[in-house]
């Protein structure tokens, strides 16, 4: 969930890039740091923003009835840990302002903060936290990529509500407000591309599992069973 | 890509990327600077002439690129315009539409329509390595520019790569149901993300038999007329803001 070019007053645009600043350049260093001791991580992690920039672009059937586009934050968090996903992110979200007109300049750091940044941390934490209560695979992709989806909703519907608090009930009516009305749209989306990326890393780990354990998604003894 | 074939075939293409993202930065500051949403939809209506007339962008796709963008605007307008009570009690909620609300969704959609105005601007008449090559004049980090230039070069590979295999896949009813759509759409994109780890590989091992050692280079367009560009996006600009701060 995209916020649009011009809508955040300046003074919130201005917060949620400094907000997000941090991040985008601790991702950058520990990809520089990256691609020092292997030079191919630079190519993989260009390639990786064009795939997730081609998934946001794919049409998931929804539940509603219409069509959603996937985030990819669940699954890139997975697969390239949550520090590369934030400069990812940025060049992911900066592609589709100037390429799709989705989202904006000017609203580029709140995007990155809820897409970039809140979206594939909690992912990864969730993944973790789930492997090791050895819940099994595929609930835990599930959990990261369903959770991530939501929270990266419900944050998006935070910093509306930060930047347009309710006249009469302040912050808690407009996040209220907020998410009840693109909880239609999103609450189906986080369902369905939950069990799309459960789907994505069955196939992955059947038919390219070592790739995954290159990665550290899956374990040793996993890629041999 | 409708933006990236208007950014490609319209009568600005030769003009001065940095005259076009100055007009496209002034358009911004004037959307914000707007003192009421009148001004700010003053900004929204040149703009979209400029883009339209000046630079012959075709106005249905104009519209078309535009959709989604107002689609968020007329959902989040009508969040803002709808205030929400909340009783003492669990379930005592009440909604009105206060007079103040009014102007509140006037002034953001004003200021939202003008920022749009100006993005599509920059977007519709600049392509995407025009607009790498001015950061890259702005000292913005190499390992960006290599993660973005990278992320242009394949995105048309992979979009090809998916448009392919959905044919292959609607062809085999692979989209007739939903229960069917998710399955088909998880193959394909396990399929592309596999394709993520051979492509880079290649694109690796094409860069090393190439010597590339560090941050990748490119020929940069010539523009003859930049100072004429910029000196016309400047005054065209400050114009713009001074349209806003007095409407």
């Amino acid at each position: 969930m995209h916020i649009m070019e011009g809508f955040l007053p300046v003074k919130h645009a201005i917060g949620w890039s400094i907000a997000s600043a941090p991040f985008v350049a601790y991702g950058l260093y520990s990809i520089n740091k990256k691609i020092k001791e292997k030079p191919e991580q630079r190519m993989l992690l260009g390639v990786a923003a064009a795939f997730t920039f081609v998934l946001s672009a794919l049409k998931m059937p929804s539940v509603t009835g219409s069509c959603s586009h996937p985030t990819g934050t669940g699954l890139g968090a997975i697969l390239f840990g949550p520090a590369a996903m934030a400069p990812i992110g940025m060049v992911v979200l900066l592609f589709q302002a100037i390429l799709l007109a989705h989202g904006g300049l000017t609203t580029l750091g709140a995007n990155i903060f809820s897409m970039a940044i809140v979206g594939p941390f909690a992912a990864t934490a969730i993944y973790r936290l789930a492997r090791t209560a050895r819940t099994p695979f595929g609930i835990s992709v599930f959990l990261a990529a369903s959770v991530a989806d939501l929270l990266t909703y419900v944050t998006t519907s935070a910093q509306l509500a930060l930047a347009f608090p309710d006249p009469a009930g302040g912050f808690t009516a407009s996040f209220a407000k907020f998410a009840a009305v693109f909880a239609l749209t999103q609450i189906p989306l986080a369902i369905t591309e939950g069990f799309l990326t459960v789907i994505i890393f069955n196939s992955l780990a059947r038919f390219n599992p070592r790739e995954l354990n290159e990665l550290n998604v899956v374990t040793a003894r996993e890629v041999e069973a | 890509m409708l933006i990236e074939e208007s950014a490609y075939t319209n009568r600005w293409r030769r003009v001065s990327p940095a005259a076009k993202g100055i007009t496209s930065l002034c358009g911004m500051v004037a959307a914000y600077a707007a003192v009421t949403p009148v001004g700010a939809c003053g900004v929204a209506a040149i703009l979209c002439a400029v883009t339209v007339l000046g630079a012959g962008i075709p106005t249905l796709r104009y519209l078309r690129v535009a959709a989604p963008a107002l689609l968020f605007l007329s959902v989040s307008a009508f969040s803002l315009a709808v205030s929400l009570k909340i009783g003492n009690t669990f379930g005592d909620l009440s909604l009105h539409f206060p007079r103040t609300g009014y102007y509140r969704v006037a002034e953001v959609s004003g200021r939202s329509l003008g920022a749009l105005a100006a993005l599509l601007f920059l977007a519709m008449t600049t392509p995407l390595p025009d607009i790498i090559t001015l950061l890259r004049r702005l000292k913005a980090p190499e390992v960006l520019l290599d993660i973005m230039i990278l992320c242009y070069r394949t995105l048309f590979v992979f979009s090809e790569a998916v448009r392919d295999t959905i044919t292959a896949q609607s062809a085999r009813l692979g989209y007739a149901t939903i229960r069917l759509s998710i399955r088909s759409l998880g193959g394909l994109v396990a399929n592309i993300a596999a394709q993520v780890w051979q492509r880079s590989q290649a694109l690796h091992l094409a860069s090393m038999a190439r010597n590339n050692d560090g941050p990748f280079r490119f020929l940069e367009h010539d523009y003859p007329n930049t100072a004429r560009d910029m000196g016309v996006a400047v005054s065209g600009g400050s114009a713009l803001i001074l349209l806003a701060l007095v409407i």
